[in-house]
């Protein structure tokens, strides 16, 4: 994939920032050992005399299980533990929003894949032999598997907490306001999988204190290990939990997969235990994106000024509620997209079936709304005569409008420069006609595409969501500096997981200090919780507690160096590493400046408070919005249904850029994530069975596929509250590319293609065929 | 994934193999390049107790001419058969379709005689077989045996080779001045064929279909249609007709009639203009 970037001359102006370090690229300390396969991914993890650890899972969708049988298992030479159900000494539930998931399913299967008995032995073979002996006796259920039926009233809850997880009613301004033009549509979104590449996997070491510590890939340290010491019935700090190298998590290892089952058999063999799911495991292991159904109206004046929007929006959770609250409250928050609303009407629920689990995943409720509202404001545009960039700039929010929760933009929100940005960087040169035969049409080198039925399809849209958590939650991170014989050490145990915290922790630091020779520790629960690596927030969050708690430190430093020269810290200041004073009569290396002492500094970060949404989904829920626009191009062969994404083009609204290679990287992988939901990622469910738990069936776009990225603008508005005005940047590349590729092929169909992912034959069996005999 | 537990032998010679076959009965497997045996090894829906290492055979590696046709060795690997110069002269749909089987590692790896060996429908090489009329040479304790592309392909993932049996060399009749297309449909870059179209036109039009049944097969009433002198677009329209496509993940039946109809067109179209 190769980018066209105008990042580094106009858009990043290290100036502007404080030091050399912050607003720079600059190599990522994991960058050359995963390049050269030498990084440790927490597959790679082994301790003498581990055995391995295997979880033997329902086939099932929905079963009453009547009889589990351990007895063949466990006389398995080599077996070691078999533990079920009635083993958990501790909660037999947990959950991130509600405790709602048991451990293992004891009298109920309620998916494909839930756990059901754990096994340890002194070989992965016999381990997986062990879970094939035991005898499970199911009484299959009729599954509960349409979203619409679990909502209705009369049917059966499949879950003693019922069917429904969540309803949300958004009711803004004037109920029964009316414009001149009404737009009607009904979209949906289905199940995409966060596919990373490192599958689940971790090591368990019992400790002879009786507790355990764990080395595991995971968002969060801190809400594993609540969870984990609750099932375990230990008090939390028997559980130490430590990060392992991350193979990508994109919202996938927010929940609880292998983490207690692993410390389970640790602590009841007495030795370590290392468990790596399959790459089947994997997709039955983890949530998934909720699926979506949307119908939507859209009423506007004759001018195309948005009057009103009526949603219903329907999110299938699958068989637990992982973060299905907070899912919905996004994708009922944003419903209405990056524009003035002024009047909403808007019921949006997420029920429980007998579907795989879903929760978080990049973009977190905004991604499926995005599809839908910015389908209907293509549709207004059509119906108005008016383009479709035109009606976007004139319903853009703007500084101190109100969404529809009646909250007010307070923040940077410069929705139409990102629009404007966007739509006005150059097109792609040519079209598919101009290059027959070529390695550029669709299909690519196999020539399957006749340049004479390819179309070009332009789409554009624009998203936006929320930064880090809200409703009220009680969102912060902690970060430590430790100053000791001159080294500066930063503890933090926000997760790395690819997406370069490292990298940026160092430059905070450096700037800090002014020397590079910063250690970063390992993160653990040696330190307070940095809140998870999810919702844009780490930049903000642990870089904001980072910062401050170096700052702290480095205060504590010059109050020490001021008294032992006698003088005040005024006049001191930490440059280039060393403690130096206005009048350069001291200058002496930061060892000195210490005498010895050490200092530590523990700083809890958080931002301003938000609150919940009433009930009449209004309030003030969210601290921060970041906005993106999209403008795909794409090559559609209208025989075959094939579609080649040429080019997606975006601008981003970024508060400032504090790394440009990252953010970068940040904006390529979104929208692979996106290009990918738009045209071929999706989990296959039927009557609740997953079809495609592979990577040769679970189609994700490789670096052919990948279109080429123009960032067209990364709107630099430091955000206030923020610490270096930066807002994060992870989330926003995937809102809208998806729906911009939709658009896209939309136009060069000419087809309604309400459904992503838009499979071929959606095209070729509705498009009117050309020069096909007999057709 | 681990694949189950198997003894292994290299042979050096295909005697030495089809003996080591024929010693271990039906539960050994050749291995070649291994690119279609061991991802069924590793998902366990192969589990031979004996692989027969064939892939040090160089012997068995190369592409000569045999006159009117031409003599491809059995472990003559994909993109060794896509850059040959004999092999682009004279079978060019050939050294065509070796060169777009899935990407540049396979290609590295994966030999013509496991791709037709393995009987997979989903692979390119057995159907441009078809379209060029080759026929595949064997060795078994019974001796050498030729069987034409036709005759070899019985059923899903079944072919003709009994389980003593290694196929030696593939002879392509010499087709210099035939006009041919293929056409590969994926969705994705890299990936096996959804549908895939061979074609060779020789006097006659010979259609090899991927993925269109159980096995690779030819798309006979297209064929035959042209033989009656129908058109480019009245044949193809024909293109799936008597024809068992599967449903499955990537295509329903009737969307892989549907591009075997399209695809049959634009191969005609581009070998009638070529």
């Amino acid at each position: 994939m190769t980018t066209v970037s105008a990042v580094s001359s106009t858009a990043v102006a290290p100036a502007r920032v404080r030091s050399a370090s912050l607003g720079t690229s600059r190599k990522r300390p994991d960058g050359g050992p995963k390049v050269k396969g030498e990084f440790a991914f927490s597959s790679d993890l082994w301790a003498e005399g581990a055995l391995w650890g295997k979880v033997l899972r329902s086939p099932h969708p929905a079963a009453r299980i009547t009889g589990i049988d351990t007895s063949r298992a466990r006389n398995l030479p080599g077996v070691k533990a078999v533990l079920v159900a009635d083993d958990v000494p501790g909660n037999p539930f947990f959950g991130l929003e509600m405790k709602d998931q048991p451990v293992f399913a004891s009298d109920v299967a309620r998916y494909m894949g839930e756990a059901v008995a754990a096994v340890a032995a002194d070989h992965p073979e016999v381990a997986r032999k062990a879970a094939e002996l035991i005898e499970v006796t199911y009484e299959p259920i009729d599954p509960l598997v349409d979203p619409e039926r679990a909502l209705d009233p009369v049917t059966p809850p499949m879950h003693p907490m019922g069917n429904t997880v969540r309803h949300i009613s958004v009711r803004h301004g004037d109920a029964v306001a009316s414009g001149d033009v009404v737009v009607e549509g009904t979209y949906e979104v289905g199940m995409q999988d966060q596919a990373f590449m490192g599958p689940e996997s971790g090591l368990a070491i019992p400790d002879e204190d009786g507790g355990v510590d764990l080395f595991i890939s995971t968002q969060w340290l801190h809400v594993d290990r609540d969870q984990v010491a609750d099932c375990l019935a230990l008090p939390p700090d028997k559980v130490r939990l430590h990060l392992a190298g991350v193979g990508g998590a994109f919202g996938a290892r927010e929940d609880v997969s292998l983490q207690v089952h692993i410390c389970l058999l640790a602590l009841r063999t007495g030795r370590p235990v290392k468990m790596v799911f399959s790459r089947e495991e994997s997709f039955l292991g983890h949530v998934h994106r909720h699926p979506a159904r949307m119908s939507y109206r859209h009423e506007a004046d004759r001018d195309g000024r948005i009057v009103k929007i009526e949603a219903k929006i329907l999110l299938d959770g699958g068989a637990y509620a992982s973060s299905s609250t907070a899912v919905l409250a996004n994708a009922a928050c944003f419903a209405g997209g990056p524009y003035l609303v002024p009047n909403a009407v808007i019921d949006a629920d997420v029920v429980r079936t007998n579907n795989p689990p879903c929760g978080a995943m990049r973009g977190f409720g905004a991604v499926q709304v995005c599809h839908a509202y910015e389908a209907q404001m293509d549709k207004l545009a059509a119906a108005l005569g008016m383009d479709p960039v035109e009606l976007r700039l004139r319903n853009a929010l703007q500084p101190g409008d109100e969404l529809l929760t009646g909250q007010a933009l307070t923040g940077a929100a410069p929705v139409a420069e990102v629009i404007r940005r966007c739509a006005e960087a150059p097109l792609p040169p040519g079209g598919p006609a101009d290059e027959p035969g070529s390695m550029t049409l669709p299909g690519g080198a196999g020539r399957t595409a006749d340049p004479t039925r390819v179309r070009r399809g332009i789409g554009f849209a624009v998203g936006f969501k929320n930064l880090m958590y809200s409703e009220g939650f009680d969102d912060y991170s902690t970060a430590r500096c430790r100053i000791e014989h001159g080294i500066v050490t930063v503890f933090s145990a926000a997760a790395e997981v690819g997406q370069g915290l490292v990298t940026l922790v160092e430059q905070i630091a450096e700037d800090v200090f002014g020397t590079d020779k910063i250690i970063v520790a390992p993160a653990d629960t040696g330190v307070g919780s940095a809140g998870s690596t999810s919702a844009s927030r780490q930049t903000w969050m642990s870089g904001g507690a980072v910062d401050a708690a170096c700052r702290k430190a480095r205060d504590s430093l010059l109050d020490l160096a001021a008294r032992r020269h006698g003088t005040v810290a005024a006049v001191l200041e930490v440059r280039e590493g060393r403690v130096v004073s206005f009048d350069g009569e001291i200058d002496e290396t930061i060892e000195e400046a210490t005498g010895g002492a050490a200092i530590e500094e523990t700083v809890e970060f958080r931002h301003a408070p938000t609150f919940p949404l009433d009930e009449r989904g209004q309030g003030d829920a969210h601290v921060s919005f970041a906005f993106a626009a999209h403008r795909a191009v794409v090559d559609v062969d209208l025989d075959l249904g094939l579609v080649k994404v040429v080019e997606v083009t975006t601008a981003q609204d970024v508060g400032r850029v504090l790394n440009p290679v990252q953010v970068v990287g940040q904006i390529e992988g979104g929208i692979a994530q996106g290009v990918g939901l738009a045209v071929m990622e999706e989990i296959l469910v039927d009557q609740g069975l997953v079809r495609n738990a592979s990577f040769t069936d679970y189609l994700i776009p490789t670096a052919l596929d990948m279109p080429l990225v123009q960032i067209a603008a990364l709107v630099e508005e430091p955000e206030p509250g923020a610490p270096f005005g930066a807002k994060g940047v992870g989330e926003p590349p995937t809102i809208s590319s998806t729906a911009a590729v939709a658009a896209a092929v939309r136009a060069a169909s000419g087809l309604a293609l309400t459904r992503v992912p838009i499979r071929p034959e959606h095209i070729a069996l509705a498009a009117p065929r050309q020069g096909e005999a007999g057709s | 994934m681990i694949p189950a537990s198997f003894d292994y032998v290299r042979a050096s010679t295909a005697d030495e193999a089809v003996q080591r076959l024929s010693e271990a009965g039906e539960d050994a497997k050749l291995l070649a390049g291994g690119h279609s045996l061991l991802p069924l090894m590793r998902l366990r829906m192969a589990t031979p107790s004996l692989l027969v290492d064939i892939g040090g055979m160089r012997d068995l590696s190369y592409v000569k001419d045999g006159g009117d046709s031409l003599a491809i060795g059995a472990l003559t690997r994909h993109g060794e058969l896509a850059r040959n110069e004999l092999a682009r002269r004279e079978a060019p749909l050939l050294a065509h379709v070796a060169g777009q089987v899935g990407d540049p590692q396979v290609r590295h790896r994966g030999t013509i005689g496991g791709s037709i060996a393995h009987g997979d429908p989903a692979s390119d090489l057995p159907a441009a077989c078809l379209a060029l009329g080759a026929s595949f040479v064997t060795a078994s304790p019974r001796g050498e045996q030729t069987r034409s592309a036709d005759e070899f392909f019985t059923g899903f993932l079944e072919t003709a080779l009994a389980p003593d049996e290694m196929l030696v060399e593939i002879r392509v009749p010499k087709s210099a001045g035939a006009t041919w297309s293929f056409q590969k449909f994926n969705r994705r870059a890299q990936d096996w064929a959804i549908v895939g179209v061979a074609l060779a036109r020789n006097g006659s039009t010979r259609i090899g279909l991927v993925n269109m049944g159980a096995t690779p097969l030819r798309a006979t009433a297209a064929e035959d249609a042209l033989a009656g002198g129908a058109s480019p677009a009245e044949a193809s329209s024909r293109a799936g007709d008597g024809l068992a496509p599967p449903s499955d993940l990537s295509a329903s039946a009737e969307y892989r009639r549907h591009l075997a109809r399209v695809l049959v067109r634009r191969a005609l179209e581009e070998a009638v203009a070529g």
